[in-house]
């Protein structure tokens, strides 16, 4: 069988060093053992994802949060089951396997002009990440960059350093909240919702794409407050979770309605998700 | 077309023949409905059943096993060796009926078309030799579930067959559909086949389908209400009270295409990556590490199973239904929620709606 051929066929990869994110939430930063590999791999799109390989256990999809703007490739994963168990207990310089990457991916090229908008909580940010950090290399595509955060305590605030960066930056408007305040914060208290009435904050609405990623109560909510705020549904766009085995519309457990997550999506407008009819 | 006859008598040499090039799969029969498909060897060969209920266990699994390892992982200290092994033999097999062969149809377009091709798919369907048996013996071939007529399959295949067999009465009609067909019926054992004989086919198919119940011939209706989604939620929901979530519809689906994927330990050091089919039945289907399941309730996953099946977006992708008429899952549901129960309740439930 043409290896080449194989799109079930994992590369190998090595592990060079964990960075510990919040509670049960590691960034692995990696490299594929054959460098055409890592060469090839870097053409993903933000918002794409890969398959990751722990043998003996199992093969999990993640997201990808580096944006192909960037030097290194990393994972930042929650430990959640099995799969990710193991790979929270792999250590530097140990071999697993990825392939990918695949999915859709934010279509960031068609959306020059506009005003990006990022609405994240917990760890979803882990995927828009990708398309932040993207934006901010490609500047001058984009109008006003804002990005809206919660988690549900400061310690559970993810890319902290990066955080910290895009609130200082020029050129970006970064706003944090948390559920409850805790060690010394000293910023917003509440559901991410709640910032986009602050009387500092100016959301731009008109022109603007909304990228909504986060737990489902927090979509739910962030979407009704932004078609309140007259955004079309075609301007809000999110990454769907599902269940998922070969991530190439074969395996058939992250399909939906009329889609299979894996190939058609994971991005998806709230237009289609709506039409999709199943929880987010 | 290329017609010929064969002599009944004659007609297992054929098996013979392709047992020179190829393993050969045929159909055998216990008792009553007990019937499967097995390889042939020198001391079954005779036993090969050519009218019988079609077996339950579909030939499906000849070009998709059940169970299929994808991959080998050795690792010994730092080293991971990824071994992918091709064993695929020819195989040939003798006595697949329509609705199957429509379901081989429906996976090649599926595992062969869209964006990724699957490889493991495309090595054993590369090899493989299709005999398609023509349905004619009503109560034996033909048993009440069968709705293929409704399908749009059977019970005389029109394609993907490399040789198509009819009993006549008194002979086999043999007919080729590709060019390795065509070569196989160059062999003498196969005689010329009349202008007669082609009539007789015609006047045999017209009154075998006039054997089929027509309480099934609903499809176009509910492709269309599952298509605008305007199939009642209570609907969904009778259907989901009467499903045993046991997956069985699943496992004897010709046109099902789900599976897992499981890594499993074989020796020191050693593992072996496989798939398996699987089944939107079941609870786990769509449940995600940490617990969060979108398709919690049966109802909704028997919808997406009908969805998936009769949407007429999936009908466009893959120019058919995924539902091939054999009548499978009606027999061996336990619930009556098998495809043609199904399509006709939305039917009804439906349309009393319409009229409204």
């Amino acid at each position: 069988m043409n290896e080449v051929e194989n799109p079930y066929l994992p590369k190998i990869t090595v592990l060079d060093r964990v960075v510990d994110e919040i509670k049960d939430v590691r960034t692995f930063y990696w490299h594929f053992e054959d460098p055409n590999e890592q060469l090839k791999f870097k053409n993903f799109l933000p918002g794409q994802f890969a398959q990751i390989s722990v043998f003996g256990i199992g093969e999990f999809p993640a997201s990808l949060p580096p944006s192909p703007t960037e030097e290194e490739t990393f994972f930042t994963v929650r430990a959640v089951g099995s799969c990710t168990d193991a790979f929270h207990k792999m250590k530097v310089g140990e071999k697993f396997a990825v392939r990918g990457p695949y999915g859709n991916g934010f279509k960031m090229d068609s959306y020059a002009g506009k005003n990006l908008i990022f609405v994240a909580g917990g760890i979803g940010l882990i995927p828009l990440r990708s398309c932040i950090i993207y934006a901010l290399a490609n500047r001058q595509n984009y109008e006003r960059i804002q990005i809206f955060y919660g988690a549900r305590t400061p310690a559970e605030l993810m890319y902290i350093n990066d955080l910290r960066k895009w609130e200082q930056s020029a050129g970006i408007e970064c706003y944090l909240t948390v559920d409850r305040a805790t060690d010394g914060w000293k910023g917003n208290v509440g559901v991410v919702g709640s910032l986009f009435k602050k009387p500092n904050v100016q959301m731009a609405i008109k022109n603007s794409i909304a990228f909504v990623c986060g737990p489902p109560v927090m979509f739910r909510f962030v979407i009704k407050d932004l078609l309140e705020m007259g955004f079309n549904e075609e301007d809000i766009v999110s990454t769907l979770e599902r269940y998922m085995k070969c991530g190439i519309g074969k395996c058939g457990h992250c399909c939906i309605g009329s889609a299979y997550v894996c190939v058609d999506g994971p991005v998806f407008t709230y237009k289609q998700i709506k039409k999709l009819g199943e929880d987010i | 077309m290329k017609a010929r006859l064969i002599e009944k008598d004659d007609v297992l040499k054929i098996v013979d023949l392709l047992r020179e090039k190829y393993d050969v799969i045929a159909p055998f029969s216990i008792t009553g409905r007990d019937t499967y498909f097995e390889t042939v060897t020198d001391s079954n060969r005779n036993d090969i059943r050519l009218h019988l209920p079609n077996p339950f266990y579909p030939p499906k699994r000849y070009v998709f096993p059940h169970i299929e390892r994808l991959m080998r992982v050795k690792t010994n200290n730092d080293n991971i060796d990824i071994l992918v092994e091709s064993n695929v033999k020819p195989l040939a097999i003798f006595g697949i009926r329509s609705c199957d062969l429509a379901g081989i149809g429906h996976l090649d377009r599926f595992y062969l078309g869209n964006a990724y091709r699957d490889c493991y798919y495309e090595a054993r369907r590369k090899n493989l030799f299709l005999v398609n048996m023509v349905c004619t013996e009503v109560g034996v071939d033909i048993t009440e579930d069968c709705f293929c007529l409704c399908a749009d399959t059977g019970p005389a295949a029109k394609e993907l067959f490399d040789l198509q067999l009819m009993d006549l009465g008194d002979v086999y009609l043999a007919v080729a559909g590709t060019q390795s067909g065509e070569e196989f019926l160059s062999n003498p054992m196969f005689k010329r086949a009349t202008e007669k004989d082609i009539e007789l086919r015609r006047q045999i198919l017209s009154e075998v389908r006039k054997s089929f119940k027509d309480t099934t011939s609903w499809f176009s209706a509910t492709v269309r209400y599952i298509s605008r989604g305007s199939v009642l939620e209570d609907t969904w929901e009778e259907i989901g009270r009467r499903c045993l979530e046991c997956g069985g519809c699943t496992y004897v689906c010709p046109a099902c295409t789900c599976f897992t994927v499981s890594d499993r330990k074989i020796g020191d050091g050693e593992v072996e990556r496989v798939r398996i089919w699987d089944s939107c039945a079941l609870g786990g289907f769509t449940r995600m590490a940490g617990g969060f399941n979108p398709r919690k309730a049966v109802h909704d996953r028997r919808n997406r199973r009908f969805y998936r099946k009769l949407a007429h977006y999936f009908i466009q992708r893959e120019l058919s239904m995924a539902c091939v008429g054999c009548g499978r899952c009606a027999t061996v549901c336990h619930g009556d929620v098998g495809m043609p129960s199904v399509v006709e309740m939305i039917r009804r439930a439906t349309a009393i709606l319409d009229e409204k």
